[in-house]
């Protein structure tokens, strides 16, 4: 290792080879570099049997040194001349004759390190962090050198916490910019996340793009939070309450070794899982025990070990929405009559509608009878436990059996592993596959000869790419070359285009949902000239946590040629989907977006607007609305007011439907026409009112009976909870009942661009 | 490669979207964190749309002392007709236009000097319109200067002289006669940083000219770039055939813009001669140079730094040893000048050492080769009649500078101290008890029995203020007696902290600290009680930064604790 060097410490003399190897992670091999005066003084240290008398803090034997914290400043004097500045002992090479005095004998060494340490401790939350003997490497140092607080000013403004990472807590308050976590997630693990972002005082440590951790390429391997000395990384585990606390009997921990020999598991690093021993926890069911229930809310999933599991629907298969209107031939008028109404009754011609309902779950339930098996190997709950969704459905053991059930950070790094990835993908297209092909009704509807559909899905079993993408990931942009098609297993995809005034929202496409088939189809003759060639006409984006399933062009085309009635099918959605971008483009094109559109009105296409110069305040409409809905009013004659005109809240029937992301039975949809349907299989979860921005979307209970699914054969009495939003119902003369019953006119419905030129027209 | 493709992106789209940054990523093949932590480095980019318009205020040293702050109220209200949204005002460090202070004002990246309030507000207002703004011009005539040879003709008979003996130890030797020293700041013998440079094995080597001038009060490279730049451009080449060097870059500050079409022009010129490119002059010697325009900051001034972001990462300095002599652009030796500098080596050349070293005046040239020989350029700005920058003898007294070349001072105030290396070197007073001053310094130049020294009387060399416990910078800085010292020092503290590159603790936590006590000061929340603190932290700042940044940043503070105590 070269020729040894001389040098003194303290005075006291010590010999140190030149050089040592080194890994150089941007070359990515060993190299040789120059011995540094810190390792010269380890090597003392281990010689003489006392402590080494040079702190450090950003620097750890086994990285690369950066010399950013400066608390190893040392003096250097060569020929008794001491230099203009300290030296970073951890940096400056060792040299022959160097003599070196560190804060033991060097008052102003001593300074340097004790000023240093207080301007890191005036900003570090130390008192209000959980503790743990050893965590915090600056508190040590601020002990071994007495002191106490600091004299300076603390930070008047408080940095970011970070908990969007279901494995790390990041407390930017704590952080010193020691670099260590950066070093160690591209260097020693080279996975290339994070890095430093800003300048001067208010840099700071960022994931990617500054992303939040959790939504950033992070694989949680845990190596920045084992490299914080700081406690500005930490494992969740050291500041989130027990998980468990809450399920009786309490369950067992599943032990990381144990673990590790499942083939979901293998691929994970074993300290990552003893890390998070306490994650997975092993769960036993006897038969009829209900394992999760459809509409809660819930932060795990599941993996059935041994046994079958029952999964169904427990809601009333039946609908709230208005009776359709008796048109008499006389004109009578109409008395209107509201409830749930049963599917065999409901007139309604709906083409689309599904026969199969999509859950959170590798099985999909059939519409007239939503029962379904799973058994040993099946995971489900992915949805709720990554997205915050409800439980889709409810899962009863059917048997005794026993179940994994496991917190986000493990299912996370599962999805994140390749291995557990590959097994996943693998258990897809093994047994999966063939369930949610069936609940997309573009092939169910189509290919209804079960022999032709089992050909189709054996076509598709190893051709289809399975891909995942994180919240915000753009998956491609408008005009960007066409090339796949794309169905949605989990999450919910944003569309979007561009129009003048900004990006418009078309729709979002949740699981059993499908995309992307405009552009690949445009090659064909039916479609040229409508569509640009071979180019998205639309932006795609992930709204969460998203797994798609990629058909690729030659596998497309392939397809179409070997299912003749996918073809046909394909090319009338295709000329659907473009009629209806048309006529919302002609809705938007050519408006002055200002305020309007703040407020979100110009996304509206039917709003309730009443005259207050006609409104008398009779509450008619309230009252018609109730009476032709089951006597649950679904509007309130109160809202936002724009010169005469006031708003109701109403369902608007936005352009932008935020209330359709997320439903975890997909019960709540936009059909043919703009007014917003919720479906008789609504769970009753509640999350679409949540999400409508204008509070437009109740929740009501209604008496039923239904018949037990445990029990075939047997009714009980439940009160089901159902969201109830204004479905534009008809009257007599083609206007909704509230519009129908106002006495006065003074209740109108129009679209937001109607209402801006009316308070426009009257100013 | 990232800094330019940043720089297009925002060209195209007004602001780095984070879709062109992951598209970028891809493209370039390099992880999503290594784009984010340049583009958010650089104070050229932006990572939000933010606002149409975007006036930013100069706000340090002579602006700040001729009124930025009013300027900076009066622009803002006039944004807040136009309409917050769509208009923004707001501060800016040093855009080096010192002389012409208050009115240092860039509106979307366009930089405006000496333009009155009204001319401003209108620009504003065509801004806000999307009209097309004007650039602004200037002079680019030469002024007679001693350094051009050619009286701005390019005639690079320097190079010329060269290429018939090829004798490259012999201009060593004339640079080494001549005293020549870095005349960025910090003085090192250009003749010693050549020989080093030289002497290193090596194919490849570099040339950079730091053209970064970002100090507060430091513009006159701005004047040598905009009317000689043949000069520099000579300098780079001649760097480059002494020490074996074939590319060299011009490593400019973006707000120079029209500095750098002066360059680009100049470089245009000298390649259609063929003085630039390869085979020079039939000698088949080879030299390109290239520009680079930097992302902002002042701390790219600073060698290393200045050489990351040349390398696409954030512009932090490194650590040393190794120096750029050595280990450089992409770790190969390097030669890093300042513009005057380079500026300076083809006169020496054509005159000679000597004459050079004869331009220095008040016994500066009895003989001393490592002292203060020679000439130079000086910025001079703040309460005079007439700043501006000037070419001077080395060894020239205050008294002269302020009163014969800036023509006094400024609005009948009296002087109340000065700043010889903008905020860098803190200020002196105009009388400095002999017990302030260095013993050994005390001894040797004061008269029998003079009290102390009068600071008009102090000769400007490197050697002399050095000596003194100061230091000789390019920018010159004058306060009058209205100036409040410790608001002054404050300004120079926050700029500091403003630019500190946040890579080390003892600049990136210590000048924000400094800056909080200096702020609790003036607002009378912190009394004196606090001074000693200051001067630990002042200690540790000098002695424990990576850079010259934070080893000068407590110097303000720390001047005005030893020289004027009765302004805290």
């Amino acid at each position: 290792m070269g020729d040894l060097v001389r040098l003194k410490i303290d005075g006291q003399e010590i010999a140190v080879p030149a050089t040592k190897e080194a890994y150089d992670p941007l070359f990515k091999k060993h190299v040789t570099i120059p011995t540094t005066i810190y390792d010269a003084a380890v090597a003392l240290a281990q010689k003489s049997g006392q402590p080494n008398p040079i702190p450090i803090l950003c620097h750890r034997e086994h990285i690369n040194p950066v010399a950013v914290c400066r608390v190893c400043s040392v003096e250097v004097k060569m020929g008794g001349v001491p230099g203009r500045v300290l030296a970073p002992a951890c940096y400056r090479p060792v040299e022959n004759k160097m003599e070196v005095e560190t804060a033991q004998t060097n008052e102003r060494v001593k300074t340097t390190v004790r000023c240093v340490t207080q301007l890191l401790l005036s900003d570090h939350p130390s008192g209000e962090m959980p503790s743990h003997e050893g965590d915090n490497e600056l508190d040590v140092i601020a002990r071994r050198y007495d002191i106490h607080g600091s004299p300076y000013p603390r930070a008047k403004e408080k940095r970011a916490h970070d908990n969007s990472s279901v494995v790390i807590a990041v407390d930017h308050n704590a952080c010193i910019l020691c670099d260590r976590c950066i070093r160690a997630c591209n260097e020693i693990r080279d996975n290339q996340v994070l890095g430093r972002m800003g300048k001067g005082y208010k840099a700071q440590i960022a994931f990617d793009l500054n992303n939040p951790m959790g939504d950033s390429t992070c694989v949680a391997c845990g190596e920045c939070a084992v490299s914080c000395p700081t406690g500005a990384l930490l494992h969740r585990k050291e500041v989130e309450a027990d998980p468990w606390q809450n399920v009786s009997p309490r369950p067992g921990p599943v032990r990381a070794d144990e673990l590790s020999g499942h083939p979901l598991f293998e691929g994970v690093s074993v300290p990552f899982l003893r890390w998070n021993e306490g994650s997975v926890v092993r769960r036993q069911f006897k038969k009829g025990d209900v394992i999760c229930r459809e509409g809660e809310f819930g932060s795990t999933a599941f993996l059935i070990e041994k046994g079958k599991v029952k999964v169904f629907l427990q809601s009333p298969r039946a609908h709230v929405q208005s009776r359709d209107g008796w048109k008499g031939l006389f004109g009578l008028i109409q008395k209107f009559t509201s409830g749930l109404v049963s599917r065999s009754r409901n007139g309604q011609k709906d083409e689309k509608q599904p026969r199969y309902i999509h859950i959170d779950a590798p099985v999909a339930l059939e519409l007239n009878n939503p029962i379904a098996m799973m058994s040993e190997g099946d995971i489900f709950g992915e949805m709720t436990c990554m997205n915050h969704y409800p439980r889709s459905a409810t899962v009863v053991a059917d048997e005794d059996c026993t179940v994994l059930e496991m917190l986000r950070n493990v299912l996370y790094i599962l999805q994140r592993n390749k291995k557990s990835r590959a097994w996943l993908d693998q258990r897809y297209r093994d047994r999966s596959i063939n369930n949610h092909l069936r609940g997309v009704p573009l092939f169910a509807d189509v290919l209804e000869d079960e022999e032709e559909f089992q050909r189709f899905v054996n076509y598709l079993r190893l051709r289809v790419e399975l891909r995942r993408l994180t919240p915000g990931e753009v998956l491609f942009r408008q005009d960007d070359p066409a090339d796949n098609f794309y169905m949605v297993r989990v999450g919910f995809i944003k569309v979007s285009q561009r129009r003048p005034g900004g990006e418009q929202i078309l729709r979002y496409i949740g699981p059993g949902g499908y995309f992307g088939e405009i552009g690949i189809l445009s090659r064909l003759p039916e479609l040229a000239g409508k569509v640009p060639a071979g180019v998205r006409t639309a932006t795609c984006a992930a709204l969460d946590h998203v797994d798609l399933v990629v058909v690729k062009p030659g596998v497309f085309v392939a397809l179409n040629e070997h299912f003749p009635k996918l073809r046909q099918h394909f090319l009338s959605i295709a000329e659907e989907h473009l009629r209806r971008d048309q006529e919302n483009k002609a809705d938007v094109d050519g408006v002055a977006l200002g305020d309007f559109l703040q407020q979100g009105l110009m996304n509206a296409q039917s709003l309730l607007v009443l005259d207050l110069e006609k409104c008398t305040r009779c509450d008619e409409c309230t009252k018609a609305c109730a009476d032709s809905h089951d006597g649950v009013t679904r509007l309130i004659r109160e809202g936002l007011r724009f010169d005469k005109w006031l708003v109701a809240s109403s369902c608007r029937s936005c352009l932008d439907p935020y209330c359709m992301v997320g439903c975890p039975v997909g019960s709540i949809r936009r059909k043919d026409s703009r007014e917003i349907h919720i479906e008789d299989w609504c769970i009753g979860c509640g999350k679409c009112a949540q999400n409508c921005p204008y509070g437009n979307i109740n929740m009501h209970g209604f008496d039923e009976t239904i018949s037990d699914p445990l029990n075939p054969g047997r009714k009980i009495a439940v009160v089901q909870q159902k969201a109830t939003v204004c479905d534009l119902c008809e009257s007599l003369d083609g206007q909704p009942s509230c519009v129908y019953a106002c006495p006065h006119d003074a209740a109108h419905r129009m679209a937001g661009k109607e209402l801006m030129e009316q308070v426009g027209a009257h100013n | 490669m990232i800094v330019q493709e940043l720089v297009a992106i925002q060209d195209r789209c007004g602001y780095l979207p984070d879709e062109e940054l992951r598209a970028l990523a891809r493209r370039i093949s390099v992880p999503l964190h290594r784009i984010h932590e340049v583009a958010s480095f650089y104070p050229l980019y932006r990572l939000n749309p933010g606002s149409s318009v975007t006036v930013r205020v100069c706000r340090d040293m002579a602006c700040h002392l001729r009124g930025a702050a009013r300027l900076k109220g009066v622009l803002q209200a006039l944004a807040n007709e136009i309409g917050p949204d769509q208009v923004c005002v707001e501060g800016v460090s040093c855009l080096g236009q010192c002389d012409s202070a208050p009115s240092a004002v860039s509106i979307n990246d366009h930089v405006y000097w000496g333009v009155s309030e009204d001319e401003l507000k209108k620009r504003m207002h065509a801004a806000a319109a999307k009209e097309t703004l004007p650039h602004q011009h200037g002079n680019r005539d030469p002024l007679g200067w001693k350094i051009d040879p050619y009286d701005g003709k390019p005639r690079y008979e320097a190079v010329q002289k060269f290429m018939e003996k090829r004798d490259a130890d012999g201009i060593l030797k004339s640079i080494e006669v001549a005293g020549l020293r870095g005349m960025g700041g910090a003085g090192f013998p250009t003749f010693r940083k050549w020989s080093f440079v030289r002497g290193t094995p090596g194919d490849v080597k570099y040339v950079v000219c730091n053209a970064d001038e970002s100090e507060p009060g430091t513009f006159k490279d701005r004047e040598l770039l905009r009317r000689t730049p043949h000069l520099v451009i000579e300098g780079m080449l001649l760097a480059g055939l002494v020490t074996g060097a074939k590319h060299g870059y011009l490593y400019i500050r973006h707000e120079y813009h029209d500095e750098l079409e002066a360059f680009e022009d100049a470089l245009e010129d000298a390649r259609s001669r063929n003085v630039i490119g390869d085979n020079i002059l039939g000698s088949g010697l080879t030299f390109k140079l290239d520009i680079f325009v930097s992302p902002g900051g002042y701390i790219q001034g600073e060698e290393s730094a200045l050489l990351e972001a040349m390398e696409d990462r954030r512009g932090e300095p490194r650590n040393k040893p190794p120096f750029p002599v050595t280990h450089g652009l992409y770790n190969k030796p390097t030669v890093i000048n300042n513009v005057e500098t380079l500026a300076w080596v083809p006169s020496i050349i054509i005159h000679g050492g000597e004459w050079y070293k004869n331009g220095g005046t008040n016994g500066a040239t009895n003989g001393a080769t490592n002292g203060a020989t020679g000439m130079r350029f000086v910025s001079i700005s703040g309460d005079v009649k007439k700043p501006g920058v000037y070419e001077v003898p080395l060894g020239q007294t205050v008294r002269d500078l302020i009163f014969n070349c800036a023509g006094g001072m400024h609005g009948g105030q009296k002087l109340k101290a000065i700043a010889t290396s903008g905020p860098s070197g803190g200020f002196l007073p105009t009388f400095i008890p002999a017990d302030k001053l260095p013993p050994k310094f005390a001894k040797e130049k004061l008269a029998q029995g003079a009290k102390g020294l009068d600071i008009l009387d102090l000769p400007l060399d490197f050697n002399t203020v050095g000596a003194m416990g100061g230091m000789l910078g390019a920018a010159f800085v004058v306060y009058g007696d209205r100036a409040k010292m410790l608001e002054q020092a404050l300004n120079c503290v926050e700029f500091y902290r403003n630019e500190s590159c946040g890579k080390c603790v003892p600049c990136r936590v210590g000048s924000q600290k400094l800056v909080d006590i200096m702020d609790g000061m003036l607002q009378g929340q912190m009394k004196r009680e606090a001074l000693p603190i200051v001067s630990e932290l002042g200690q540790t700042m000098t002695l424990a930064s990576i850079c010259g940044l934070g080893q000068v940043a407590a110097n303000p503070m720390l001047t005005l604790m030893k020289y004027f105590p009765e302004e805290i």
